[in-house]
């Protein structure tokens, strides 16, 4: 059940055995969600933090004229809200964007790996930390990149966090993503993401079509994007 | 709600809305065409030219082009004498 989730730290670093033993016994509930739910909401009080098992989430924040921001995609491995642990009362929402399955961890779990297992404990903070370079580099993106580099960067994010999960087929990955959830990733309008999606297909470098991201010029790709995936903390070192 | 198909016609071709949004009626699609055509026009002021020559077809489930809206509607331009 959170075999992504240990790919994805063993993308980086060491688990031992008593350690995946401990993630385990921390999963509380395991739920089935659809498309479009709110599973966090902005300034409740959580008591619990969710880990993604399959699907996609985001994290994301309204402006009162209903305009949404999403500010960060989560993938199958992922905490969506790791940091709820300390923050208790989040300043951002959290749904899924397609249908999901999630395991909830409790934070008396939590709790219990800060006091029984100090490396996990870092490893935890090593992957909130990661979320933060990413926050990072879609700040670089909607501040300064251009409409054609920012889907570019998105498409190139997340193959390379999907293929780290084994959700890859090559240079092609499911992304059941609409265009207005693109829009709302990039802070562009789903006429403008179509205009530009458009453009990345013309130039040959990926197509995005029925739910699925298929990338022709990975290089070429990743030129437009200046993708460079050192915020992704590829290298395994132990924390 | 219905669903609103917002297809473009502009210098750099024609892009076909496959996907479509929901919206509440037409008005409301036009005024998603017309957020659009200001964030596509934004970004080709900051590259320093803008065509205005370009228009959003709003069409229906059916394939009915329901109102035409040109990407000069999205802007009122102004310049000193």
């Amino acid at each position: 059940m959170i075999e992504r989730h240990l790919l994805k730290l063993r993308a980086r670093d060491i688990v031992s055995p008593e350690e995946e033993q401990a993630i385990r016994d921390s999963i509380g509930e395991v739920r089935s969600l659809s498309a479009d739910e709110i599973i966090v909401h902005a300034g409740r009080l959580m008591t619990f933090s969710v880990m993604l098992l399959d699907g996609l989430m985001c994290r994301y924040k309204d402006l009162s004229d209903g305009q949404r921001q999403i500010t960060e995609l989560h993938v199958a491995g992922d905490f969506a809200d790791l940091h709820s642990f300390t923050l208790k009362r989040l300043d951002h929402s959290v749904m899924t964007l397609t249908p999901c399955r999630v395991a909830l961890v409790p934070h008396e779990k939590l709790e219990q790996i800060t006091e029984r297992y100090p490396h996990l404990t870092r490893l935890y903070w090593f992957t909130t930390n990661m979320d933060a370079a990413i926050h990072r580099e879609w700040e670089v993106s909607l501040g300064r990149r251009t409409a054609l580099s920012r889907i570019a960067t998105l498409f190139c994010e997340i193959k390379i966090r999907l293929e780290i999960v084994g959700l890859t087929d090559g240079l092609s990955y499911d992304f059941d993503l609409t265009q207005t959830d693109l829009a709302e990733c990039v802070g562009l309008t789903p006429i403008h993401v179509n205009r530009t999606l458009k453009e990345l297909r013309e130039r040959g470098l990926v197509q995005f079509k029925s739910g699925r991201v298929t990338i022709h010029d990975w290089d070429g790709l990743a030129r437009v994007a200046e993708f460079d995936p050192a915020y992704l903390y590829l290298e395994k070192w132990r924390t | 709600m219905a669903r609103y198909y917002l297809h473009i016609n502009n210098g750099g071709g024609y892009s076909e809305d496959l996907e479509g949004q929901e919206l509440p009626d037409l008005d409301a699609a036009r005024a998603a065409a017309i957020e659009g055509v200001r964030s596509m026009l934004s970004e080709e002021a900051r590259q320093g030219q803008l065509d205005l020559s370009g228009k959003i077809e709003i069409a229906d489930d059916g394939g009915n082009i329901l109102l035409v809206v040109p990407f000069c509607d999205a802007v009122e331009l102004r310049r000193s004498e």
